[in-house]
Formats: structure tokens, sequence, C-alpha cells
């Protein structure tokens, strides 16, 4: 046998890492890549067979942002445009954005506060509630949405935008509790209470000691309701019935309808819907991998 | 809010308080209960109130476009056991859960290992491997409907380049092409949440047993076997517990694709729910149906954890 070297080896055993992952990442990576390429494929190049399309387009982009309605529907008075789903578009991603941002504010806000008092201060089961929660977050939520629609008609909001918020905090809060809960047990204790002989009062304690140590826990149960309620359909599914008022999941299904669908107006819609997740993680990779850890894994 | 003048009371330290401390302030007790006021009244307004009137609906019928609900008994259960398409979905779920599980656990725990490497750049793989957790299912759904289209499909196209395949296979319109796509599109979505939790597991594992083991000749797949497996056993048993419980609940992952179809041969219970909701107008059968879900679940969680600590003992 032939002998190899160390250093050979060790460089022969990098290769093939590199090699692998590399593979992986490229299939793994595929489909959102042909997103890509497919929206800004020119439509009369759609159906050609080959990877790069031979030109680049924005239309697709610019159909969407510009609200232009994509196609024509005929009627007694010979063809006429229509309201195009397309139209609407910013409308859907304007939505998502507020439905969003509030369950976030709002679910971590409520469940930061909770944690630390479940954390800080003894009394009799106060391990219960946590555990409680995430029972709560492993109950379907086809078993909430249609209560909870009934109980949103009751209180006057169905098919208003605070509707959705409701609906996400209910299947947000638990589970964000039980990683807010598991990240504060692991912040010592020890800082708060020298700050409390210091004389500092117990919310000055909590604002100006716990926040900041919990930042990485609320960083990951902020990424966690983020995406929980910018990723949903079920309950805006359900919720919604103006077209006005959808977020975006809900109404670029709607691009279905109809019988022409449009996939280079559909990849780019994907690629919109995508990006604002996409520079929220390249910020929060590592925080991510360090807060979900500590609430999913150890708990 | 009402603020009283009063005393601080007793806090943890000791109440080792300076007189200059004492002023307007909410003693402990009184803010621990403002801490924790609003997440008792949300969850009990809108977890614990519908997760009750769920089962309480379990029981009730409504007839559509009428308000009133009417007791029924256990129709609806009734009604649901002898329905061969309810039969079918707790099937097709069953299968779709364990199909899914056992890839997504498998590749996560594979790619994991792959990323705990300690290589330059190793930072932009796991960016690049974990993103797709991020990806709405919407989107998936999208790019999977586009790329298995079988007329324009690149899938088909490919496929037809090496030969392999004849003719355009139609993903969608063939019961056991359509239960594979939704399969892959679960664990193409979730393998990256195996992986994150895998990896910080793995992250705090010392290395020196490892290297030590190699110092004896160990080979790889032997390490892997005999030291590393066993300390990802304790992470690996909970995500499987999530990860079943998350899949076997999940609606929009099959819906978007493929809504259940062709006919109902990719229904898991979920989407019977939904679909005896929304199309059949029976609130009270989706209602018994999540019952039977949780049922379900409880039951298979407490054999699963049985089963765990079977293996311990």
């Amino acid at each position: 046998m032939m002998a190899i070297g160390r250093a050979t080896r060790r460089r022969l055993k990098a290769a093939v890492t590199y090699t692998t992952l590399a593979v992986i990442t490229l299939v793994m990576c595929f489909p959102l890549l042909w997103a890509v390429l497919t929206s800004v494929r020119p439509n009369d190049e759609m159906l050609e067979v080959r990877m790069l399309p031979r030109h680049v387009t924005a239309a697709h982009y610019r159909a969407l942002l510009g609200g232009r309605s994509m196609y024509f529907e005929a009627s007694d008075a010979g063809y006429r445009p229509t309201t195009a789903p397309s139209q609407h578009f910013l409308a859907w991603f304007a939505n998502s954005v507020v439905v969003s941002v509030t369950t976030t504010l709002l679910s971590v806000g409520v469940s930061t506060l909770a944690a630390y008092r479940l954390t800080r201060f003894r009394f009799a089961g106060q391990s219960v509630v946590p555990y409680f929660s995430l029972l709560g977050y492993m109950t379907p939520s086809i078993i909430y949405v249609f209560p909870l629609f009934l109980l949103i008609v009751g209180l006057g909001l169905a098919d208003r935008l605070p509707s959705l918020v409701l609906g996400y905090i209910a299947i947000t809060l638990p589970f964000c509790m039980w990683l807010m809960w598991a990240f504060l047990k692991s912040v010592p204790i020890e800082v708060e209470e020298a700050g409390l002989i210091d004389g500092a009062t117990r919310f000055q304690v909590f604002r100006l000691i716990v926040l900041p140590l919990a930042v990485p826990g609320i960083v990951a149960t902020a990424i966690f309701s983020f995406i929980v309620a910018w990723n949903d359909y079920l309950i805006a599914r359900i919720f919604i019935n103006s077209v006005t008022q959808l977020p975006l999941t809900v109404g670029v299904m709607h691009f279905f309808e109809g019988v022409h669908v449009d996939w280079g107006l559909m990849m780019a819609a994907a690629v919109l819907m995508t990006l604002p997740l996409a520079v929220l993680f390249m910020f929060v990779q590592r925080q991510l991998v360090v807060g979900f850890g500590a609430g999913a894994v150890k708990g | 809010m009402s603020v009283t003048v009063r005393e601080a009371g007793p806090t943890r330290a000791g109440g080792a308080r300076l007189p200059h401390a004492r002023r307007l302030e909410l003693s402990d007790r009184q803010l621990g209960v403002l801490f924790l006021l609003p997440f008792v009244a949300v969850s009990l307004v809108f977890v614990v109130y519908p997760a009750l009137d769920s089962i309480r609906l379990a029981f009730y019928s409504k007839e559509p476009f009428r308000q009133a609900f009417t007791f029924v008994g256990l129709d609806n259960f009734r009604y649901i056991l002898s329905d061969p398409v309810f039969w079918a979905s707790a099937r097709q779920a069953v299968l779709w859960t364990v199909a899914s599980i056992v890839l997504q656990t498998v590749f996560g725990v594979a790619l994991a290992l792959l990323l705990n490497q300690a290589v330059r750049g190793i930072n932009v793989f796991r960016g690049l491997l974990l993103f797709p957790y991020m990806v709405p299912t919407v989107v998936i759904a999208l790019i999977w409907r586009w790329m298995f289209n079988p007329e324009f499909g690149i899938v088909n196209a490919g496929l037809r380049g090496t030969g392999l395949v004849r003719g355009n296979i139609y993903w969608f319109s063939d019961p056991a092409w359509a239960m594979v796509l939704t399969i892959l599109l679960n664990v193409w979505k979730f393998t990256p949440f195996v992986v994150i939790c895998v990896l910080a597991r793995l992250q705090s594992i010392p290395q020196e047993i490892d290297e030590a083991a190699q110092v004896d000749g160990a080979g790889a797949w032997q390490r892997f076997l005999h030291i590393t497996l066993p300390q990802l056993k304790a992470v690996l048993a909970v995500v499987v517990v999530f990860r079943t419980i998350w899949t076997f609940n999940k609606f929009e992952e099959i819906y978007l694709l493929t809504r259940g179809g062709p006919g109902t041969s990719t229904f898991n219970l979920a989407v019977y729910a939904f679909e005896q909701a929304t199309a059949n107008l029976k609130l009270g059968v989706a209602a018994a149906t999540g019952v039977l879900m949780l049922v379900f679940l409880f039951a298979s969680s407490v054999l699963y954890l049985r089963l765990v600590r079977q293996e311990e003992a």
C-alpha cells in the first residue's frame, strides 16, 4: 500500500468534505435557485428546457410591484382587463408585515414577562405552566381554528387584520412561553440579587439586568413567532374573506385561479415572499442555533 | 392601572434595602401578578377556551346556514368511524408521518455531522442548509408545483434527458407519486430543524473521547456508532417526539401541494377535518376528528415514552 503523508491525507479529507457539502447544498438549494431563475425568465422562454434564461427580464417583478393586471377576461363587450391577483400583491405584502410584526411584539412581550415571573418567583406548581404551554403547542391547530373563528366572529373581528394577530398569538404564545422559560432558567440569578441588594427595584433589575442577558432567547423566540405568522395559511384562509385584507400566503394561492397559470409571476411572488425571511436569517443565524438549542433540546 | 403607595415588600435578596429606595413602587408580589396576567388572560381566552370549545363541538351538530348548534351525543364519532375516507386518511397520515420522520432524522443527523466539522467557510454551508426551515410552506408548494409540472417542469425534463424515463410522469395525478411529493416537501423543509437540534448537541460534546478512540484505531463508523450516537440519544428522542406530533398535525404541507388529491389519496386527518368543516360544513365532525387526533397522539406518546424507558432500564 502506498504511504500517504499526513498533510496529504488531511487535504484529501477536506476535499471530500467540501465536495460532499457542495453537492448537498446544491441539491437542497436547487428549488430556491430554480424559483429565482424562473422569476427573471421572459414568458416566451418559459416552456423551453434550459437552465439559464437567454434573456433576463424584470417584467414579473414589475407586474407584482406595479399592481398591473396581467390577464384578460372575456365578456359581452369583448376583452377587458380584470382584477388580477397581482394587483393586490403590495397590499398583501403590507398586511403580512403588519400582522407578523404585531404578533411578534405581543407574543415576545407577553411570554418574556410571564417567563420571568415563573423562573424568579417561587410558588406551588411553578413548572406546571410551562409544561402546560408545551402541551398547548402540541395540540393540532386544526382543533383551535374553528372555535377560534366562532370567537372572532362573536367579537366582531372577522375578516379584519386584528383577527389574524389574535389567531397567531394563540398559536405562537405557548411555544414562545416555553422557549423564554427554558432560556431564562439558564440565566444566573446572582447578578439580579446583587442588583436588588444594591437598592435597584425589581423592575429596574428586570429591565437593566435580565433583558440584556436574555437577548439570544428573545431573538430566537421572536424569529419563531415571526416565521409562524409570516408563513401561516390555515388561519388566514378561515378568518379572512375580503381580497384586500388577505396576507401574502392566502393571496398568492389565488394565482392558481383562472385558466392561465403564470409561472413567472408566481415564482417572482415566491421570491419576494421569502426575501424578508432571508434577510432576517442572515442577521440571526448564529443566535438561532444557540437559542433553539437551549429551548427545544435541553428542556 | 392603579399604583398604590406602600413600602416595598420583602425581596428574594432578603429586604436589605437602603431607606432612600423606599418610594412609590409596586411590591414584588404585585409586579409578579402584573407580569403573569397578560399571559394567563390571553391563554385562557384564545388557547384554553377554543380547545375546550372544540371538545364541546365534537358532541354538537351545526346545520348549514343556521346559527344554532344541537346536541347529538356521539353521532359525530359514529359518522367518522363508519367513514372509509377517515380510515384511509388515518392510514395515509401514519405513512406520511413515519416516512417523513425516518428520512429527516437520518438526513438530519448525517448533515449535522458533516456541518460539525471545523473546516473553513463552514458557516456559509450551515446558513445555506438551514435556510429551508424558514421558507414559507406556500412558497415551497408553489415551487414544487412548478418543478414537478408534468409538461413543463424541470424534473420531468431532467428525467427525460437521462433517458431513464420515457414520456412524462404525472406526479400529481398518481396517488403514489403525490404521496412521495408531499413526503419530499416535508423532508426538505424540516431536515434543517433536526440539524439545528443535533448540531447544538454535537457542539457540546467534548472531542477528547473521539480522538482517543481514533488513536486506538477505531474507524469512523465505529466511532459514530459507539461514541457519538449514544450521546445524541437524548436529543433525538425529544426531536423525534416533537417532529412526529407536529408532522402528524400538519395541514398546509399537504393541502397546498395536492389539496389532498388525487381524490383523497393524500388526505391526512387535518386535511380530512378541514374538508369536513369547509366543504361539507360539518363543524361537529371536524371537531370530533380533532379530538380523535389528540387521543391518538396522546396514546402514541405514552407508548413511545414507555418504550424509551424500557430500553433505558
